[in-house]
């Protein structure tokens, strides 16, 4: 090994890295693209979300009406968002008309004598409509619709309770064994037997920015990586250099270290710059403890040999970049790169699971992104650098069968 | 002493025999040609000596030690195509290389003043003239003793061949031995002490230019220049004919006979005739003679 061989091959390869346009783009510009997009378009906080409802009901002069309800409807606000966007219509079929039209989301019709009913005090109805083609919208829908009527009835109900005690006071006889609080009490709680308090509780999960930032890295390890080891030896054997660097005193070998190593230096300051990036931009990033770096190293090991390997089993540059296109296209998805494991079909979930860097990444997010403790990591780790050992030898193998057929 | 020995040296590339029993000796200090037509087998020759390509049997000697990695360093190699990065400056490139072959920095500087080379230019902005020149620059930055050029003045316009030329022969001067492979019989006339003939894997003849020429032995060469026809008329009748850019070079043994008949039957297949002369024989006759054949 000529240690001044293997810096000289790796201060000849970032030179040229540097001065290559379209290396640059690859190993920069594209995966920032990448978390710029994704990060943009699902990052951040999502906005509280509006329903359109639509409304019929009819004049009454009842001291409380259906009028009443609407103008509390439209009054209900999450964190200063109004959530119930109202318009009203004339009649039923003419509401329904709309809703199948996607003109609104639910239609709530309250028929003839809904407020004499509830300022009598009986059971008051109130029908709606909603649209369930789009199951996901149909929950959210039906979800804030029937929320806002339970909190409206449990509001009755209190209401209600008040005006029975009322009437209780005036005739309950003063002298009883059992307080008139105790009895209040106990008349709240046949109304509302649970009292759901939320509290928000900043929790340990991932934001969407975080796990963008781990799927850039991958992202380096299924594009960059490959193509720029693959292609870079590929072009010095073209070339003839390979052959001129195995005729000095340095060897095939030292050639093949410090294309790795360059590689390597290459990639690492792509993700650093990733990371660095996503915190200007939004604010947030994962930087990674050492067991995370290593579990990155053994990724790029991984990368880098599965790169070599298909170059130096095609021996062409377009085949290696097409070939390596092919895979790392459906992988990004198939291995869980840019989507959760959660949303895979069924039978992806082995791709994501045995597949290395599919693993690698999901072991990287486990202990960055949900703060798994390190023990429950660790194995593996050791499988995945076995795994990676495994591909390297395959890929020196390889490497070896090309420069032989140099000579 | 020996700069270089070679024993019957056999290669081949699966079916094809690019060396068939090639034994050559060159002499420290002397500068030796190669000469022969495309796929004679001089680059594959080159290679084995230079580049550590692999060879089915023969022995190589380099100063009377065989050929190893560790003789690698006493032989400069300048192959035919460029060796530099393209996005790599001249100096960058010589930088790299010393690395390479742990060479001394400070020789790089000497080196672009020697060649004239733009030290800041980037390789691929080099014409083809300078991009020769900057493999040459290479191939000294660890001042081997042997330099090994393959077609160094292929692709060259004339002033820049020249400058290599005197280049080359500086290298001479300063006791390098040099092993250079062409195919312009000028050149190896113009530069070499000695040089090889070879064809179809084989050296052929190996001598100084007037001892090759002196192979012809007593036959002289009749050349015939104009708007020739009926040539293979004429080659029934002397088959050692061989023509260039509409100049016809035949080799005889008795000129005074020949002359008239030649231009005899060249006029009675309609030619026109422009001038004849006797002629000095060149190494293209050489080869024409040893193979039958020309050398392009
Ligand atoms: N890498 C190779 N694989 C297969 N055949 C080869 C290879 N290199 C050379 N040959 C064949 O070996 C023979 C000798 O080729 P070589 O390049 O040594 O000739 P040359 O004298 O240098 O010719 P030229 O003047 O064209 O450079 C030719 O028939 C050529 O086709
Ligand atoms: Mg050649």
């Amino acid at each position: 090994m000529k240690l001044r061989a293997i810096k000289g091959i790796i201060l000849k390869d970032l030179k040229e890295i540097r001065r290559e346009k379209m290396v640059l783009f690859w190993i920069f510009v594209f995966p920032l693209m990448w978390i710029t997009l994704l990060g943009g378009i699902w990052g951040g906080e999502s906005p509280p979300i509006t329903v359109d409802v639509g409304v019929v009901y009819f004049n009454e002069t009842t001291p409380f009406t259906a009028y009443d309800v609407v103008k509390i409807m439209e009054n209900v606000t999450i964190e200063g968002v109004h959530i119930f966007n109202i318009r009203t219509y004339p009649s039923e079929n003419s509401g329904v008309d709309a809703l199948k039209h996607g003109k609104i989301d639910a239609l709530i019709v309250f028929p003839k004598g809904f407020g004499a009913n509830i300022t009598r005090g009986l059971q008051a109805k109130v029908y709606v409509y909603f649209d369930k083609s789009d199951p996901q919208n149909y929950q959210i829908v039906s979800g804030a619709i029937k929320g806002f009527f339970s909190e409206f009835e449990k509001r009755m109900q209190e209401k209600s309770i008040e005006i029975t005690f009322q009437y209780m006071e005036r005739y309950m006889p003063k002298e009883t064994s059992i307080s008139i609080d105790e009895i209040k009490k106990h008349l709240l709680a046949m109304a509302n037997p649970l009292v759901l308090e939320e509290r928000e509780v900043k929790g340990e999960t991932a934001s969407a920015i975080q796990f963008y930032v781990t799927s850039f890295i991958g992202i380096q390890f299924l594009f960059a990586t490959m193509i720029s080891i693959g292609a870079g030896t590929l072009e010095e054997i073209e070339k003839g250099t390979l052959r001129r660097i195995a005729a000095s005193p340095a060897t095939a070998w030292d050639f093949l270290i410090g294309k790795m190593l360059s590689t390597f230096i290459t990639i690492m300051v792509s993700i650093f710059v990733g990371i660095t990036y996503a915190k200007l931009v939004f604010g947030e990033t994962v930087f990674p403890s050492p067991l995370g770096w290593l579990i990155i190293f053994i990724a790029a090991v991984f990368s880098m040999s599965l790169g070599l390997a298909i170059a130096m089993g095609t021996r062409s540059i377009k085949a290696t970049n097409a070939i390596v296109n092919l895979i790392s296209m459906p992988l990004l998805f198939l291995a869980a790169i840019v989507i959760p494991e959660s949303i895979l079909p069924e039978w992806a979930r082995p791709i994501a699971n045995y597949f290395p860097l599919g693993r690698a990444l999901k072991d990287l997010r486990l202990l960055e992104l949900y703060h798994r403790p390190a023990s429950e990591i660790m194995p593996d780790v050791l499988w995945l650098a076995l795994g990676s050992f495994c591909m390297l030898v395959i890929a020196v193998l390889l490497y070896n069968w090309a420069v032989k057929r140099l000579k | 002493m020996n700069a270089i020995e070679i024993k019957d040296l056999w290669k081949s590339y699966g079916d094809v025999k690019a060396l068939r029993g090639v034994s050559l000796e060159i002499k420290e200090g002397e500068i030796f040609a190669l000469l022969g037509p495309n796929g004679a087998g001089k680059t594959t020759l080159i290679r084995i000596l230079a580049e550590g390509l692999g060879y089915d049997k023969g022995e190589i000697r380099i100063f009377g030690e065989k050929l190893s990695k560790k003789t690698a360093r006493l032989i400069g190699y300048v192959p035919q195509e460029s060796i530099a990065y393209d996005l790599l400056t001249v100096k960058e490139n010589l930088e790299f290389y010393a690395d390479l072959y742990d060479a001394p920095k400070d020789k790089i500087d000497a080196l672009i003043e020697r060649f004239e080379l733009p030290a800041k230019k980037k390789a691929k902005e080099l014409s083809g003239g300078f991009k020769r020149r900057l493999n040459l620059a290479i191939s000294l930055l660890y001042d081997p003793k042997i330099l090994i050029l393959d077609e160094p003045s292929t692709g060259l316009d004339v002033p820049s061949r020249r400058k290599l030329w005197e280049l080359i022969e500086s290298f001479k001067e300063e006791g390098k031995t040099i092993l250079l492979a062409t195919h312009y019989m000028e050149e190896a006339e113009a530069l070499a002490d000695r040089i090889a003939i070879m064809n179809e894997g084989k050296v052929i003849a190996i001598g100084t230019a007037d001892e090759l020429k002196a192979l012809i032995g007593e036959e002289s060469i009749i050349q015939v220049e104009g708007l020739l026809k009926g040539i293979e008329k004429l080659r029934e009748e002397f088959p050692k004919l061989i023509e260039k850019d509409g100049i016809l070079r035949i080799q005889v043994k008795n000129p005074r006979e020949s002359l008239p008949r030649i231009v005899e039957i060249l006029i009675s297949q309609g030619s026109e005739i422009k001038g004849v002369k006797v002629e000095e024989p060149t190494l293209e006759d050489v080869f024409l003679k040893l193979t039958g054949r020309g050398l392009e």
